[in-house]
């Protein structure tokens, strides 16, 4: 089978029909097949394409002819037969005889399929029944032909009546019609197969396209989103400081004495103030974070003295709230290369929001530890990252672990608290305050301290944020711009 | 698809210059010198509607001497992969006359072979819809018809524009929409709608008549196809019934159109 041109359209694959037997069929399993009929009923078949080709014959040579063929008169006069059977057209009743100049015949018939001509079927030569001697024919083409010779030749030429011929071409041309249908078929179906997967293509292509363009329009507004957000906070930044300092000076009474009522107003106005202000930083940094344009100053970092400055700031926080707040003595922990600021303002966030989230009489704890790799036993630890087994005997890693005894995480939303402005439940920053913006910003800081941050549970009730961080000992550069 | 028919095919297969210049797409095909017309219709529809069990049951009440063999491209579970296929040859009974090929088509129903449903649906001259009459069927019915106009639309054709005929099979199950409920909605609607069982043949003549009739008498309008044939404009369908071995009188068969709108749905078409 040969392959339609790779541009075929459905339309013309489906309606055309132009079908051409060379294409549907198998040449060397058609020259089978006629010899098989050749061999069942004698009688020679040859096969044309509707462009008059052969594609398929089984003819022997009938000692008749060979003997004819040793002269040269009989020669041209068979090849002049050859030729006009091969030319021959079956006519509109698609069957037509052919006499031979020996005496014998061709039958030529038409092949069809879906009722149009594909090609022709030409049997013999046979002998008429009805031929009972050598015609003046064979005898004329060559004065050399002997009729003695000649006769006993033809009448071994198989004989075949003009009913039996048309059944033996009945019956091949059936044959033929089932293979031209399987064929037609196969091609059918394979060429579906294609275009049909040309087209499911193309419609991924389209989507793919419509994706992509979609995407780009995202990323490019994200880009103005974080450039936005950082001119933004920067500008609300500056008038504010006014507002807070000029509060300031009034609540220390630079500019006279107060009344109580008007003391308190002001003293509101600073501290809503001094709110904005931690939240305009928050965006800021967030801005900067997500713009790869925060800049870090990093030196090497004792653990233990951040968390305890962490811990000495928010203690007053949590007598007021009536949470007990503790940091377990640490054992022996590696030092880390980190911006000891922004390591403050993690654990800061952490602890705070674990005061937020823990009712009165509960307990908030901090824990630092050293772990090398093989030293975790925990089953959070993650083991399946990739390249462990290359990288995990490198890892010395701190885990500081903040635990509270609050009203916990699902497990379906801990992935979601890291996202900006994200709460768990939108009517917990009523109740608790905060703008969702602070777990985002300790993602991005701990990330670009190449560490990791996850929840896990406290039980029997409550949430740990664990954060683990490469000890000492890479190749941190002193101060580098980090693109989160 | 013009550019291609002018050019790729050898001068042999011409639309008319009026719908060359118009740029409206049919699919009928006019080979002068093979002498043929080709038409092309689609038996469109939800997935198990009926579509390969009308074209069986075609194929099993016509005649062999004008039909071709069944071709059905389908999976081991007897659904159909690609689409089914049934040609039918008809000839002018004179001389001079062309041939005209009718090709059928049914699309594979299901939700995911909607590209392969595009390629079938691709340059249709008729449609016919084969609706699930069981209740629980409607929702699929309209969405699969909601697809066609989609496709169409995707394909440059139109319902505005295209012979369109609906079956309601499966008339012989439980739980179907009544006949009153199909006739008022036949009224209703613009296409012509036919009421078949096409397991037991029940209004399968009468729908492809009902789509032969539109699609013919639209197209000979366009492109005088009976002059082509050699035969009068009224004598396509007695003269296709006959071929095909239908002794039912063909006004008959397409009689059993609802509401009788087959007049109407022609005086429609674009």
């Amino acid at each position: 089978m040969t392959a339609a041109a790779p541009h075929v359209s459905a339309e013309d694959l489906l309606l055309d029909g132009r079908i051409r037997v060379e294409d549907l069929v198998d040449r060397a399993g058609l020259e089978e097949l006629c010899k098989s009929f050749q061999s069942l009923f004698g009688i020679p078949v040859r096969i044309y394409s509707s462009d008059g080709s052969l594609l398929g014959d089984a003819v022997g040579e009938h000692e008749l002819c060979a003997y004819v063929n040793t002269t040269p008169g009989g020669r041209s006069a068979c090849e002049a037969t050859v030729a006009a059977v091969r030319a021959r057209d079956p006519g509109p009743s698609g069957d037509v005889s052919h006499a031979c100049f020996t005496g014998a015949a061709y039958r030529v018939m038409a092949l069809e399929y879906e009722g149009r001509r594909v090609g022709r079927l030409v049997l013999g030569p046979f002998l008429p029944a009805n031929v009972a001697e050598a015609p003046a024919s064979l005898l004329a083409a060559d004065g050399a032909i002997a009729r003695d010779r000649a006769q006993a030749l033809l009448m071994k030429v198989p004989r075949a009546k003009p009913e039996t011929v048309t059944r033996i071409a009945e019956h091949l041309k059936s044959a033929l019609d089932l293979i031209l249908f399987a064929g037609h078929k196969a091609h059918v179906t394979s060429q579906m197969h294609l275009l049909s997967v040309r087209e499911s293509y193309r419609q991924l292509e389209d989507k793919t396209a419509k994706l992509q363009e979609a995407f780009d329009r995202l990323k490019e507004l994200d880009r103005l989103k974080s450039a936005f957000l950082a001119t933004v906070s920067h500008e609300l930044r500056t008038p504010l400081t006014s507002i807070i300092g000029y509060s300031e000076m009034l609540v220390e009474g630079l500019a006279g004495e107060m009344k109580p009522e008007q003391l308190e107003f002001v003293r509101t106005i600073h501290g809503k103030g001094e709110q904005l202000l931690s939240l305009i930083s928050g965006l800021l940094d967030l801005g900067k974070l997500e713009s790869g344009t925060m800049r870090m100053a990093m030196r090497v970092v004792r653990i233990e003295s951040v968390l305890a400055e962490v811990v000495s700031t928010l203690a007053p926080t949590a007598r007021r709230k009536g949470v007990r707040l503790e940091l377990d003595p640490p054992g022996p922990l590696p030092e880390l290369v980190g911006d000891p600021e922004r390591l403050r303002q993690v654990f800061l966030n952490l602890v705070e929001n674990a005061i937020k989230f823990t009712p009165a009489a509960g307990l908030v704890s901090l824990r630092a530890s050293a772990l090398s790799h093989d030293a975790r036993g925990d089953a959070a630890a993650d083991d399946d990252e990739d390249g462990v087994a290359l990288l995990a005997p490198t890892r010395a890693l701190l885990e500081v672990r903040v635990s509270d005894t609050g009203i916990g995480i699902p497990v379906r939303e801990r992935a979601k608290v890291f996202d900006a402005f994200y709460q768990v439940d939108s009517s917990s920053t009523r109740e608790y305050g905060g703008t969702g913006l602070g777990l985002s910003i300790v993602k991005r800081l701990v990330e670009a301290h190449s560490g990791a941050v996850r929840i896990e549970d406290n039980p029997p009730r409550g949430t740990t944020f664990v954060v683990s961080l490469p000890a000492k000992g890479g190749s941190v550069p002193a101060m580098h711009a980090v693109s989160v | 698809m013009l550019a291609r028919a002018a050019g790729a095919r050898s001068g042999a297969k011409q639309r008319s210059d009026k719908d060359a210049r118009s740029g409206k797409i049919d699919a009928v095909q006019i080979n002068f010198g093979g002498r043929e017309i080709a038409l092309k219709l689609v038996y469109y529809g939800p997935a198990l509607s009926g579509k390969t069990t009308n074209l069986r049951s075609l194929h099993e009440l016509t005649t062999e001497g004008s039909r071709g063999r069944l071709m059905t491209l389908e999976t081991k579970d007897d659904r159909t992969l690609f689409f089914d296929m049934l040609p039918l040859m008809l000839r002018a009974e004179q001389d001079r006359g062309m041939t005209l090929r009718i090709k059928i088509f049914t699309v594979p129903g299901q939700v995911l072979h909607a590209s392969t449903r595009r390629l079938v649906l691709q340059g249709a001259d008729g449609v016919a819809f084969i609706a699930d009459s069981q209740i629980s069927e409607t929702e699929h019915n309209a969405a699969s018809f909601l697809d066609l106009r989609q496709n169409l639309t995707e394909l440059g054709l139109s319902l505005k524009s295209l012979p369109v005929v609906i079956q309601f099979n499966k008339r012989d199950l439980d739980k179907v929409r009544s006949d009153s409920e199909i006739d008022t909605l036949a009224k209703r609607g613009r296409e012509a709608v036919f009421k078949a069982s096409a397991v037991t043949g029940a209004g399968v003549l009468e729908t492809f008549f009902g789509l032969l009739y539109l699609t013919w008498t639209k197209l000979d309008r366009e492109h005088q196809l009976a002059k082509l044939l050699g035969i009068p404009s009224t004598e396509l369908l007695p003269m296709a019934a006959r071929q095909l071995g239908v002794s039912t009188d063909v006004g008959q068969l397409i009689s059993a159109c609802v509401g009788g709108s087959l007049e109407r749905h022609l005086q429609g078409l674009a």
